[in-house]
């Protein structure tokens, strides 16, 4: 071993020594040869060419010992490299063209590779992510859902602190709020969360300390706040004695007391958060929602998570938490707000059940996996018939090299060593390839981020100039094999030259046949990419097939933002004020069709459920609740929503519900007689017990459409104008452009402008991102 | 181009020149025509098949050289056995009488 390694040592660094050596030894074993031959009696002259004769050539023999030398490969692996990049450089055309090809398809499939591996591959970056647990509960509510996947406070406490399979549990809540006063306001995302968030994710923090059990005992006793690192980063310039300073939350003095480490963003992905801050906090957070103070139960506001403890498998703990959502429920329905119940409605309460998903899943993941896999896959392809064209290339000028493979046999190189000699220069080829390839990446993922993903969205994307291990990996290992593909052919066809025709004929006719050859490939190569094209394209069009069919209205030259001047301390008188002149602003604007107002954001997975009753369909509880909205006149215009019979609402009928518009499902399901105009029902509401009773009348038809998501068959629907005070903090407005929704930017800019000297203080920046509908993931 | 070793298994080579230098040290030729005296010259070691592999087993450990004069005054590399060669010596040889037990036994039977 010993030996060994002074052997290496020796031949990397002492290598003109040994050669010497060899030499010498060389030149002794021939002079003691000839001596011989001279005592057998031949003239030295003789002696000497019949040394020669036996010896053979002295280069092959000093060649064949220095392949033995351990580090020999490493040697002459330099030398290859050398001689392939001399060769290379006398065609430099040959060379642009095949990086080029290379990178091209190298950098697309890198490309895709990295928004696949975060998009779909890799999980959140807090501790055992496939141990976090989300949990949901599913069936009927009867009330609001602010958010997909949500459940109430109270839920929270009682599976806090009663269940027996998590060895901690947190609940968050997204929140927008308004950083600083002034010029300087900005809109932010915070995460409001309980005390137990960091440490059940396993989140460390980079400065200072996390939210704390202190923090998160009593109401709007702790105003503090984490800031994210890249927050931390770009807002506070990585200022380090940031921590102990105050911040202006919503006008409420906050503290730093620290910064979560780097690449934590909060647990939502696609809606990264800048900001930390304890659930505690909910009042000076979302003014005018108080679904902590009140412990309502009938709100679903925040999102549960769950760290399985050591053994107990996802199964195991659905199982244990639907016990106890069961009595929990049973005690719900027995609350006042249950009274106006009949048993049936009750007993489908009762049914409700505790779902448990992945707590690192995203909905990203589940709409983006499909496409992605088909893009990759049509990415590969690329590749593959970049490897195609190359090999073409390299097998036509392998046929033209003949000649020199002929020499170079001639002169005693190894068919071996031409070959590899051939790869390495391929090497040299997919690595200049790869490394140009990794640059485009970088690009290409920016763009396909784009057009992908909301800006909110792109932010939270750790695409940095410089790749992960994971990225560098893919990439190296698509330029090796590249190189094998089409490398492996034409370095084997080189090195079956045969010596003598090649040299004497000086081949003409190799031109012709390979002339032939590459024509054919060519060719191939042309069908190919057209039918890729065509693949790629009609595999673009059937999502975006899928998409338009989606939400069941138009969403080209439609624009939708929201609105909350709770946030800037609006008083409600205010904020109706603000409404009403908002959208008369915006529907005097040229190029504005039609503005509709909604208190329920659409396609958000955010929902209104209250029990509905009627005598038509008493004691018949249905599967699903349908889904409530309180809209404002021009909604079903705005959105491209036809009437189908009756009419919508007009500015007169602004007021406490008393009339719906409902859709065909809801119609189909709750009136099933004949003509559903004029049929009353009634809406059992948890939060004016006075308005139990009161019928609301059937004033208009509209076809289904889908409401949470794009994923759910069209609920049942009900709409009713939205009275002007309304229960909601934010209004959402869809407009109708008669243009692309882009150029009305600015002019839609100076309204809000006019409407209000509040407007300022909102990020036009995040607004601008929700410029025309999103149906993608930014909507869910 | 004819190769050098086609009619010369590598360990028979290997086996061989172990052997030549069980007595004592020698230099390459010495090597050679030791090995075509021990063969009754049926083995007739040429340099391009004799220099890779002596330097092949110095790599291995099993030789070792040192530069001296030899027998014409001329300088030359003198190759001896290492203690892991002695080694190897004996379980080729072994090994080799084995195989030419068995091979003479398959032959012999018919």
């Amino acid at each position: 071993m010993i030996s060994r390694l002074r052997g290496l040592w020796n031949n990397v660094f002492r290598r003109n020594q040994l050669d010497r050596d060899l030499d010498e030894e060389l030149r002794a074993y021939a002079e003691l040869v000839s001596a011989e031959k001279m005592r057998a009696g031949l003239s030295p002259e003789e002696a000497y060419r019949d040394t020669r004769r036996e010896m053979g050539g002295d280069e092959q023999i000093r060649q064949s010992v220095r392949d033995i030398r351990a580090g020999a490969l490493l040697d002459r692996l330099a030398q290859d490299i050398r001689y392939g990049i001399r060769t290379l450089s006398r065609s430099p055309g040959f060379c642009l063209v095949a990086v080029a090809t290379l990178a091209l398809g190298i950098g697309a499939n890198t490309a895709m590779f990295s928004l696949l591996d975060q998009i779909v591959l890799r999980l959140l970056p807090v501790k055992e992510p496939e141990r976090l647990a989300m949990i949901t509960e599913r069936g009927n509510f009867y009330g609001d859902s602010y958010g997909p996947n949500t459940i109430s406070w109270p839920m929270f406490e009682d599976l806090r602190d009663n269940n027996r399979v998590f060895s901690g549990m947190f609940c968050r809540f997204s929140t927008p709020v308004t950083l600083g006063d002034g010029d300087r306001a900005a809109q932010v995302t915070a995460e409001l969360v309980s005390a137990s968030y960091f440490s059940v994710l396993g989140v460390d923090m980079a400065l200072g300390r996390p939210i704390t059990p202190q923090d998160d005992s009593v109401p709007d006793s702790q105003p503090v706040v984490v800031l994210s690192y890249g927050f931390w980063q770009t807002y506070f310039n990585s200022d380090r004695t940031i921590v102990g300073r105050t911040i202006a939350l919503n006008s409420h003095n906050m503290t730093v007391i620290g910064v979560a480490e780097p690449g934590f963003d909060g647990v939502e992905f696609g809606n990264p958060a800048k900001l930390f801050v304890p659930i505690m906090m909910k009042t000076e957070m979302t003014p005018r929602s108080d679904g902590l103070k009140d412990r309502r139960r009938r709100l679903q506001w925040v999102t549960a998570y769950g760290r399985l403890k050591p053994k107990v498998t996802m199964e195991q703990a659905q199982l244990s938490l639907q016990t106890l959502l069961h009595s929990i429920l049973e005690m719900e329905a027995r609350e006042p707000s249950f009274r106006g119940f009949t048993a049936a409605d009750r007993e489908q309460f009762l049914r409700n059940r505790i779902q448990l998903l992945p707590g690192s899943d995203n909905g990203l993941r589940e709409y983006m996996r499909r496409p992605l896999w088909l893009l990759v896959a049509l990415t590969g392809a690329v590749l593959l018939l970049a490897c195609a064209n190359l090999a073409g290339l390299l097998l036509a000028r392998a046929t033209a090299r003949e000649q020199e493979f002929a020499v170079r046999l001639a002169i005693g190189a190894s068919r071996v060593r031409i070959v590899r000699q051939l790869l390495v220069e391929c090497l040299h080829l997919s690595g200049a390839g790869a490394l140009l390839g990794l640059a485009l990446a970088f690009i290409a993922d920016r763009v396909l981020e784009k057009m992908y993903l909301s800006p909110d969205a792109t932010a939270q994307f750790a695409v940095s100039p410089i790749p992960d291990v994971r990225v560098l990996l893919f990439t190296l290992c698509a330029m090796f094999l590249t190189s094998f593909t089409f490398g492996l052919l034409p370095a084997i066809r080189g090195s079956r030259t045969e010596i003598a025709p090649t040299i004497s004929e000086r081949s003409v006719s190799g031109a012709v046949g390979s002339l032939a050859l590459r024509r054919t490939l060519v060719g191939t190569q042309v069908a190919l990419s057209l039918l890729l094209l065509v693949g790629a394209g009609l595999s673009v069009r059937t999502l975006r097939n899928l998409e338009n069919r989606g939400p069941g209205f138009p969403t080209e030259h439609l624009l939708t933002f929201s609105i909350n001047p709770s946030l800037n301390g609006y008083s409600n008188e205010q904020t109706e004020d603000f409404f009403e002149r908002l959208a008369e602003n915006l529907q005097t604007m040229p190029g504005v069709s039609s503005v509709g107002m909604s208190g329920m954001p659409i396609l958000k997975g955010y929902a209104w459920q209250d029990a509905v009753q009627g005598k038509d369909f008493q004691g018949q509880p249905k599967q699903d609740q349908p889904v409530l909205n309180m809209i404002g006149p021009d909604y079903f215009a705005a959105l491209g929503i036809p009437l189908l019979a009756g009419r919508a609402f007009t500015v007169r009928d602004v007021g406490p519900a008393k009339y719906a518009v409902v859709n065909q499902a809801f119609a189909r399901e709750y009136l099933p007689a004949g003509n559903p105009l004029g049929k009353r029902f009634r809406l059992v509401n948890f939060d004016d017990p006075s308005q139990l009773q009161r019928d609301v009348e059937v004033i208009g038809l509209i076809p289904d459409m889908k409401y949470r998501d794009l994923r759910e068959t069209p609920p049942a629907q009900a709409y009713f104008p939205y009275y002007q005070d309304t229960k909601f903090r934010f209004m959402n407005f869809y407009l109708r452009t008669q243009v692309d929704p882009a150029c009305l930017w600015t002019r839609f800019a100076n309204a809000c402008a006019n409407s209000t000297r509040m407007f300022r203080w909102l990020d036009y920046r995040r607004s601008k991102s929700r410029l025309a509908i999103r149906c993608g993931p930014s909507g869910w | 181009m004819p190769a050098p070793q086609s009619d010369l298994l590598q360990g028979t080579l290997d086996v061989l020149i172990l052997k030549s230098l069980a007595l004592q040290e020698l230099h390459g030729m010495g090597i050679s025509r030791r090995i075509s005296q021990m063969t009754n010259g049926a083995f007739d070691v040429k340099a391009g098949s004799l220099f890779p592999a002596l330097h092949r087993m110095e790599q291995a450990g099993w030789l070792k050289s040192a530069w001296g004069e030899s027998e014409t005054n001329r300088r030359a590399k003198f190759y001896s056995l290492t203690k892991a060669g002695r080694k190897q010596l004996q379980t080729e040889t072994e090994r080799w009488e084995r195989i030419s037990l068995a091979m003479s036994a398959a032959l012999g039977a018919n």
